[in-house]
C-alpha cells in the first residue's frame, strides 16, 4: 500500500480521483476503512479510500429505511437503528470495523443469511461513481421499485471493481423481541422438520448451533421440540471461506474434515468458514471448485491468492469494460 | 458463471416438420418485405406450422399484453424447447429482425407489446410452451423451472411437500414464472418476504446468439461479479429467460388474519404507519377504499363493512405466539386509530372469506365497467395518506370513478380507473388521470412503478426519476449484457431515436 488519494468526502472528489487515475493510467485499490476488502493483498497500488465518507444521512424510521454514507462503520449504524428499535440484518461477517460500503461491495453471507436473506435483498438505492467517472444513482427510497435496471443488485458484491459506492439506502425491520443461540448434538438435517425458519444454523465438528429470534414463547417451544440447549454463539474460523451450492455443503465439509481443517458450516446457505495452513486451504479450494464453488482467502499473510480462478464470462467482461473502460478500479481483483 | 449452448431437449416435443401446405401469409401481396419473408420462412422451417402464427388472426392475439398498448408483430413463434428457441433467436439475428419475448401476456406496462423502432415489426417469441417444473428439490427447498410454468402451479406442487413459493402476484393463476422473473413481480406478501428478486437463486439467460448463460449458479458467494440480480426485471431487453432456480419456503405453521374498517382514508393510512413501526412487522397489509369495498361486496359477499371509508386486511404468519401477539397489537392499534369494526378470522374458512374480497377486485370491476386502466405507483409509507387523498382529488377533477386497492404495507398503490372506451373523449381524461397519479407520486418522493414494470408505458417518466448520467449508466449496462439490441428494443429506457410505434389506444375505442 503506497500513497492514498487523500481524504475523500464527496462523490465529486471520488469522481476526480477516478479521473486522475484514468489520466495517469494508474489503477487504484478501493478501501473503505476496515472491511473484508482491507484483508485482501493490496500490492503496490495507490488506495482510493472512502473511509472519510461517514454518517447517517436520513433515518426514516416510519418508512423503515435509512440512508447512510459508504464509510460509516456498521457498528455505528446498528447503534442508531437499535435506538429506534430497528435493524438491518447485514452485520459484519467477522471482525469489527466493517463499513456499510464495504459490506455491500463484498456481500459475503452474514451469520443470519439463512433467515434474513442476502445482503443485496436489503439494498434499496445506491449512489456510486463508475470507473468511467459517472456519478450515478440506481433504485429509490421506496421499499418496492422496478423503475429501470436493478443496478443495486449489480453493484452488490462487485468488490470495488465496477464503481465506488458512496451512499446507500437500506431497508430496515423491527428488532426481534427475543434473540438467543442454542446448540444440540443432533445433526442439522434432523432439525429441518422441527424448526420453522431459524435465523441461523451453523454446524461445527462438535455440534449444531441455532439462532432463534422472535417471540420468546415461540423460541422456548421450538427449543423444547428440537431438544436445543442455550449456548454461546459459535466462533467462526476467519482464515478463509468456501462457498458451494448448499446441497453440496455436506460433501465439502467432509472433505475439509479429512484435510484436518477447522471448519464451521452455514447450513442451508452454502458457506464453510475455515482455519488451516496454506496447503490445506489449497486443497479445500480444489474441493470447493470441484463442486462448482469458490474459496476466498482472507489472510494476506498466507501468500495465497484471495480468489481462486473463475473463468470470467463474456458478459462479466463486457459489463466491467463498459463501467470501467480504462480498468482503473482494482482490475486485478479476481486474479490475486 | 457457466455457458452452455441450448442444453436441453424435450423428448416428446413435436419436431419442426415443415409441412408443404399453403402458407397464405407468405404469398405475394401479403405486404411483407423480402427480409420479413425470409425470416418467417426460416422460422417456419424451425418450428413448423404448429409453432408459427403469422396470419392476421394469429397475430391479432399477440398485439398487446394486459395493457392497452398494442402493435402488430411480424409473427409469433411458439417453440417447445430451448433448442428451438435458440434457433429462432439466431434466425432473428441472421435476418436483423428484433424479437419480443412473451410469456402469459398479463403484463401491464406494454413490455410484451411487439413494438420496434422505425417501423420494423419484431417477431414475438413466446415461452409459454416451455412450462415444465424441471426439478422440485424438497430437501434443499428450491425448484428449477422453465419460463412458461404458471406461478400458481409451482405453488400447488410445493404445497404437497409443506412448502410454498412466496411471490404471489394477483395474476398468479395466469402469469408465468418467466414473466415474474422478467418483471421482478411483487404480490401481497412482499412486506416481509420481498419481491421476486429475493426468491431467484439462479437464472438461465439466452442471448441473441441463442447461447444460454447460467447466472450465476447456486453458490452463495462467487469469485466474480454477480449477474443474477440485474438479470431479474430485465423485461425481455436483456435476453430470454429460459430457466430459473427459485427458492421455496416452509409453509407457516400459524396464520392470523384481520379485517378492520376505518371512517376515513387518513385513519387507515395512519394505522398502516403504526403497524409498520410496531415491534412485529405484518406479512401483508392491504387497503381497499369504500368504492372498492362496495363493488366487491356486491360481487363476492366477503362480509366487508360497506359503511367504512377504507378497510385494511392484515395478516401475520409464522410461529403461533408471534402471530397471536401481532394480531393483538394490530387490534389495539386499530382501536387507537378509530376503527369502526374489527374482525379476526377464527378459522381457515373465515380467512379465505376475508381474502376472497381482495381477490375478487378484478372480477368485480369487469362486471361494473367495460374497461379499466390500472396504475402502479409507490410512495414512502409515511406519505400514503397524502397520496390517497390526491388520487381521490384526481378522480373528482377528471370525473372518473377510481378505486383504490393498495399494497399499503409497501406504500404501493394500484388505482383502478374505470371507464367505457365507447364514451367520446374519455380516454383523454383517463390518461390525464394516470399521468397525474404518477407525477403526484414523484412529488411525494415516490416512484413510477413498484411492480408492474416500465415497459413502454412508463419509460418516458424515467427521465423524471433519473439524471442523464444515471440513464447513461443503465443504457451502458443493458448494451453490455445484450449488445445486439435485438431483444425487446424500445422498452424500459427512454428512446433516444425514433418515435413510438405502439398505439396507446384500446382497439375499438372512440377517438
Ligand atoms: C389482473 C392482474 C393483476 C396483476 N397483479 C399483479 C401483482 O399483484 N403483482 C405484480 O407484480 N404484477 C401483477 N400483474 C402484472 C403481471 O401479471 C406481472 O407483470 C407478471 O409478472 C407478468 O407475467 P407474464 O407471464 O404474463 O409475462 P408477460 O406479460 O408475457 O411479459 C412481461 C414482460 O416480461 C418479458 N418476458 C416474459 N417472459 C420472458 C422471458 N422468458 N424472458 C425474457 N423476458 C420475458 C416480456 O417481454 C415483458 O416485457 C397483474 C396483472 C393483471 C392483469
Amino acid at each position: 500500500m503506497t500513497a492514498t488519494t487523500g481524504e475523500l468526502t464527496t462523490a465529486e472528489q471520488v469522481r476526480e480521483a477516478i479521473m486522475d487515475a484514468r489520466r495517469d493510467v494508474t489503477p487504484v485499490e478501493i478501501r473503505s476503512g476496515g472491511s473484508v476488502l482491507d484483508r485482501l493483498p493490496t500490492g503496490d497500488h495507490p488506495v482510493l479510500s472512502v473511509a472519510g465518507m461517514t454518517g447517517v444521512v436520513a433515518h426514516a424510521a416510519e418508512d423503515l429505511t435509512v440512508t447512510v454514507r459508504a464509510g460509516t462503520p456498521l457498528t455505528e449504524l446498528s447503534q442508531v437503528l437499535a435506538d429506534a428499535g430497528q435493524e438491518c440484518p447485514i452485520e459484519p461477517t467477522g471482525g469489527a470495523g466493517s463499513t456499510v460500503g464495504g459490506r455491500i461491495a463484498t456481500a459475503l453471507a452474514g451469520p443470519r443469511q439463512l433467515g434474513a436473506g442476502r445482503v443485496r435483498d436489503w439494498l434499496l438505492r445506491i449512489r456510486f461513481v463508475t470507473g468511467a467517472g459517472q456519478i450515478a444513482t440506481a433504485g429509490g427510497v421506496t421499499v418496492k421499485d422496478v423503475t429501470g435496471y436493478d443496478l443495486c443488485r449489480l453493484m452488490t458484491g462487485s468488490w470495488g471493481t465496477l464503481g465506488v459506492i458512496t451512499e446507500v439506502t437500506l431497508k430496515l425491520r423491527p428488532l426481534a423481541r427475543h434473540r438467543a443461540w442454542y446448540a444440540t448434538d443432533r445433526p442439522r438435517h434432523d432439525l429441518d422438520a422441527l424448526l420453522y425458519r431459524p435465523s441461523a444454523s451453523i454446524t461445527t465438528r462438535e455440534r449444531t448451533h441455532v439462532l432463534l429470534e422472535g417471540h420468546p414463547d415461540d423460541a422456548a417451544e421450538q427449543a423444547a421440540l428440537a431438544a436445543l440447549v442455550p449456548a454461546d454463539p459459535p466462533t467462526l474460523p476467519v482464515t478463509a471461506r468456501a462457498s458451494v451450492d448448499p446441497a453440496r455443503l455436506v460433501g465439502l465439509v467432509e472433505e475439509c474434515e479429512t484435510l484436518g481443517l477447522v471448519w464451521a458450516a452455514q447450513d442451508g446457505v452454502g458457506v464453510c468458514h475455515l482455519d488451516g495452513d496454506g496447503d490445506r486451504l489449497d486443497a479445500a479450494r480444489t474441493a470447493a471448485e470441484k463442486r462448482g464453488g469458490a474459496l476466498l482467502v482472507l489472510d494476506p499473510h498466507l501468500q495465497r491468492p484471495a480468489f481462486g480462478s473463475r473463468g470470467s464470462s463474456p458478459i462479466d467482461e463486457r459489463v466491467r469494460r463498459t463501467l470501467d473502460p480504462d480498468a482503473v478500479l482494482a482490475p486485478w481483483r479476481w486474479t490475486r | 458463471m457457466t455457458t452452455t449452448e441450448g442444453a436441453r431437449r424435450r423428448p416428446w416435443a413435436r419436431r419442426a416438420a415443415a409441412k408443404a401446405g399453403p402458407l397464405p401469409w407468405l404469398e405475394a401481396g401479403s405486404g411483407l418485405t423480402d427480409r420479413e419473408r425470409a425470416l418467417l420462412t426460416a422460422v417456419h422451417g424451425l418450428v413448423g406450422d404448429d409453432g408459427l402464427r403469422a396470419g392476421e388472426l394469429g397475430r391479432a392475439t399477440y398485439r398487446r399484453d394486459a395493457s392497452f398498448l398494442n402493435a402488430d408483430p411480424l409473427g409469433v413463434a411458439l417453440p417447445w424447447t430451448v433448442e428451438q428457441t435458440a434457433a429462432v433467436v439466431r434466425a432473428c439475428r441472421d435476418h436483423g429482425v428484433p424479437f419480443t419475448p412473451r410469456a402469459a401476456g398479463t403484463g401491464l406496462a406494454g413490455g410484451a407489446t411487439p413494438t420496434g423502432e422505425g417501423g420494423v415489426r419484431p417477431l414475438v417469441v413466446s415461452v409459454a410452451r416451455m412450462d415444465r417444473l424441471r426439478e422440485l428439490d424438497v430437501t434443499n427447498r428450491r425448484a428449477w423451472v422453465e419460463p412458461g410454468l404458471v406461478n400458481a402451479r409451482l405453488g400447488r406442487a410445493a404445497a404437497v411437500h409443506g412448502l410454498r413459493f412466496a411471490p404471489d402476484p394477483a395474476s398468479q393463476i395466469a402469469a408465468t414464472l418467466g414473466g415474474n422473473v422478467s418483471t421482478n413481480a411483487g404480490g401481497i406478501h412482499v412486506l416481509t418476504y420481498g419481491v421476486m428478486s429475493q426468491h431467484v437463486l439462479a437464472v438461465e439467460l439466452m442471448d441473441a446468439d441463442g447461447v444460454v448463460h447460467l447466472l450465476d449458479g447456486t453458490a452463495p458467494e462467487l469469485a466474480g461479479i454477480d449477474l443474477r440480480g440485474v438479470s431479474v426485471g430485465g423485461e425481455g431487453t436483456l435476453g430470454i429467460v429460459t430457466g430459473a432456480c427459485l427458492r421455496l419456503l416452509p409453509a407457516p405453521p400459524s396464520v392470523g388474519t384481520m379485517l378492520a374498517g376505518f371512517p376515513s382514508l387518513r385513519q387507515a393510512a395512519a394505522m398502516v404507519g403504526d403497524l409498520v413501526t410496531s415491534d412485529r412487522l405484518p406479512d401483508a397489509v392491504e387497503l381497499m377504499d369504500a368504492r372498492a369495498v362496495g363493488l366487491v361486496e356486491g360481487y363476492a359477499n366477503a362480509g366487508y363493512p360497506i359503511d367504512a371509508a377504507a378497510v385494511l386486511l392484515i395478516e401475520f404468519e409464522g410461529l403461533p405466539h408471534a402471530v397471536a401477539a401481532g394480531i393483538d397489537t394490530a387490534e389495539a392499534l386499530a382501536q387507537a386509530n378509530g376503527a369502526t369494526s374489527v374482525t379476526r378470522a377464527q378459522d381457515a374458512a373465515e380467512r379465505a372469506r376475508i381474502w376472497k374480497g381482495r381477490k375478487a377486485v378484478a372480477g368485480a370491476i369487469a362486471k361494473r365497467a367495460p374497461d379499466f386502466f390500472l396504475q402502479d405507483v409507490v410512495v414512502p409509507r409515511s406519505r400514503l395518506g397524502e397520496m390517497l387523498d390526491a388520487v381521490v382529488a384526481i378522480g373528482e377533477r377528471e370525473r372518473l370513478e377510481i378505486l383504490n386497492v393498495v399494497h399499503a404495507g409497501d406504500g404501493n398503490l394500484h388505482p383502478f380507473v374505470l371507464f367505457d372506451r365507447r364514451e367520446q373523449g374519455v380516454l383523454d381524461r383517463v390518461f390525464a388521470a394516470g399521468h397525474d397519479i404518477v407525477t403526484t407520486a414523484l412529488d411525494l418522493d415516490g416512484t413510477v412503478t413498484g411492480e408492474h414494470g416500465v415497459g413502454i408505458e412508463k419509460r418516458d417518466f424515467l427521465s423524471q426519476v433519473f439524471s442523464e448520467d444515471d440513464l447513461a449508466v443503465q443504457r451502458a449496462v443493458r448494451e453490455a449484457i445484450e449488445p445486439s439490441g435485438l431483444a425487446n428494443p424500445d422498452k424500459v429506457l427512454p428512446s433516444t431515436v425514433g418515435c413510438l410505434e405502439a398505439r396507446m389506444v384500446p382497439e375499438g375505442a372512440w377517438v
